[in-house]
């Protein structure tokens, strides 16, 4: 082939992929239109969940009913995407045929938040104990009498006053949970406890129990001490059933033993031997199925929920008329 | 003569003292690696020989061809399976190259041979900025860019990808990262090219496109196979831009493009932080795994680039 025509080729070619080209690159940037109800129905659900090691997971996988998932990815449907808090925030602005979830803290106006058995997920209608998709956080203090001293039976019960003030509340509500308290300022109510007052840095109180609390537990630890006479602190958070048994049960004089037992779900009725007193709730942890802005789809059952992430539906369709 | 040999004795005094010196250095930090490798072993080893606290041993074989990352809970399974990784994290490292290669390449060609200079200058330094761009920021753009864009075009596909997070937003975030490397090296090796052979070409006829093409690059292969080389490496190693955009999938091999995937280090990095027990040393033999790949790979990319340089030099 002469050599002037085999260069027309060759540029012929060139232009072709070119062409080509930014055809793809057209269509990767063409505004999407959105997307008709009806084809929305076959949309395969395109599954987001955190991964093993996250307590929103272990809280959101028990509040559906499918504690198995909680802590294994074998029996999730197939081609799940394992995804941190952010990233599926972010997903959800983009994938319209995802679904994933996240803690009520995290929820903004980028995704859509599922109604759960036909509750909206607000603070207020966690407060009131209407939205179902949530664990609590309580605690439990050794019993009244039970103390090494009488310095250490003062700072437990100062340190349950300051959970209960605005102060506290304010740390739980930071580390991303709904507080169930928050009644005066701390700089106020410290007065009823004289024992802030001192020097404390000798004194350890020991905190323990449910895992999935044990950031909160660390912050409100942390902002306790400064605020009753440098008290030291020690968490140590073993899982929920050794917040009693480390305070009231039967651990509760051995080397384990806590001032201050924290448990994710409420105590158990063999756990509530104990005065009322000793116990209280601190928290709501509430967890929320989010979904693209665009999804048709309003309210999800703890029974469809379970369904999307065991594989049993893999379609839109399935969750609306 | 004389004279010379005594300033040659009372140089080398101070040559010891410095060779020395050096050699010291270089001791030290070659005997990283050993340290590393040693470390990375002995811990990585422990699921595999040990009971792993009552747990049993996690079986070599199957952890080495299972499609599944863990079967069962975890903190209780022992059901570990890397098959998968391995197959992804290769497939991958491939795609990557073969979309970065030509592209390093020719962007090195036109700046060794075709750009005027003030261009190739600036070009030389976007290159070498690029090349220093830390892998988080890649990330960060192939989330909050790439992966919307592959989104909606996968969508005008019809094809319903997870949000972008997919084989081929991966090996986009590799590819950029990888260009820079590619193209740097290549550079270097095209204009070490002996002139001369350029000249003779041009001088029988050859126009300047054969030229380059023919000639010029093909006299370079044997640089341009090494920028080939440490690309591979870096899309092998790379975490944390690839657990961004890959969608960290618990199973595979996955070879769709729209595909969710994980390699073996992003595998490696989720979760770290917080785990423990036998899914935290775990990650040790995931590490151990990624040296003994990297080390076949570029054995094999070597023994290739050796034959590929003998050939028609």
């Amino acid at each position: 082939m002469p050599l002037k025509s085999r260069r027309i080729l060759q540029l012929k070619k060139l232009s072709m992929i070119f062409a080509i080209g930014s055809m793809l690159a057209l269509a990767a940037c063409a505004p999407s239109t959105p997307d008709p109800v009806d084809t929305f129905k076959t949309e395969k659900i395109n599954v987001y969940t955190r991964d093993t090691t996250s307590g929103t997971r272990d809280g959101f996988m028990r509040g559906i009913g499918f504690a198995d998932a909680s802590a294994n990815d074998s029996v999730l449907v197939a081609g799940f995407v394992t995804a941190d808090n952010n990233a599926i925030m972010a997903a959800m602005a983009t994938d319209k045929a995802g679904i994933g979830y996240v803690s009520l803290s995290s929820v903004n106006n980028t995704v859509k938040a599922f109604k759960f058995e036909g509750v909206e997920a607000t603070e207020a209608n966690v407060l009131n104990d209407t939205y179902g998709l949530k664990r609590p956080f309580v605690l439990m203090r050794r019993v009244d009498g039970d103390y090494v001293n009488d310095t250490e039976y003062q700072l437990t019960l100062a340190f349950m006053a300051f959970l209960a003030s605005n102060d506290g509340a304010d740390v739980i509500a930071n580390a991303g949970a709904v507080s169930t308290n928050g009644t005066g300022s701390w700089a106020t109510l410290v007065a009823d406890h004289p024992v802030c007052a001192l020097d404390n840095s000798a004194v350890t109180l020991k905190f323990g129990g449910s895992d999935s609390v044990q950031k909160i537990a660390e912050a409100l630890s942390k902002a306790f001490s400064p605020a009753c006479g440098n008290v030291q602190t020690e968490n140590d958070h073993t899982g929920s059933s050794d917040g009693w048994k480390r305070t009231q049960g039967d651990q509760k004089d051995g080397t384990v033993y806590k001032h201050i037992g924290y448990s994710s779900r409420f105590f158990r009725d063999a756990e509530l031997a104990g005065p009322e007193g000793t116990r209280m709730q601190m928290a709501w942890d509430a967890i929320v199925a989010i979904g693209h802005k665009d999804n048709p789809v309003d309210n999800l059952t703890a029974a469809q929920l379970t369904a999307i992430y065991n594989g049993t539906s893999t379609v839109w369709g399935d969750f609306y008329e | 003569m004389k004279p010379r040999t005594k300033t040659k004795t009372t140089l080398s005094r101070s040559d010891t003292i410095v060779s020395t010196l050096l050699m010291i250095l270089a001791l030290l930090a070659s005997s990283f690696i050993v340290m590393i490798a040693v470390f990375i072993t002995a811990q990585g080893i422990l699921p595999l020989i040990t009971n792993n606290r009552g747990l049993g041993t996690v079986n070599l074989w199957s952890f080495l061809t299972d499609t599944v990352w863990l079967r069962g809970d975890y903190f209780v399974s022992t059901l570990y399976g890397a098959g998968f990784l391995i197959v992804n994290t290769l497939y991958i490292a491939f795609l990557t190259v073969l979309f970065s290669f030509p592209v390093g390449v020719l962007t090195a060609l036109f700046i060794a041979r075709i750009a005027p200079k003030p261009i190739a200058a600036t070009l030389r330094t976007i290159v070498e900025l690029l090349a220093s761009v830390p892998s988080i920021v890649f990330g960060l753009v192939g989330v909050g860019l790439f992966l919307p864009i592959i989104y909606n075009f996968a969508r005008s596909l019809g094809i319903n990808s997870a949000g972008g997070y997919s084989v081929i937003g991966t090996v986009f975030v590799l590819a950029l990262m990888s260009i820079p490397t590619i193209t740097a090296v290549a550079e270097v090796s095209i204009r070490q090219v002996d002139d001369s052979l350029a000249q003779a070409s041009l001088a029988l006829g050859a126009t300047p496109t054969q030229t380059n093409f023919k000639i010029v690059l093909l006299a370079a292969k044997s640089g341009i196979f090494s920028g080939a080389i440490l690309a591979v490496g870096r899309s092998l190693g790379e975490a944390t831009a690839v657990a961004l955009v890959s969608g960290n999938a618990r199973s595979g091999p996955s070879f769709g493009l729209f595909e969710t995937t994980a390699t073996i280090t992003s595998t490696l990095l989720q979760g770290l932080k917080e785990t423990v027990g036998i899914d935290y040393d775990i990650r040790f033999t995931l590490g151990i795994l990624l040296m003994i790949v990297i080390l076949l790979t570029n054995a094999s990319l070597n023994f290739v680039k050796r034959k590929v340089g003998r050939l028609d030099a």
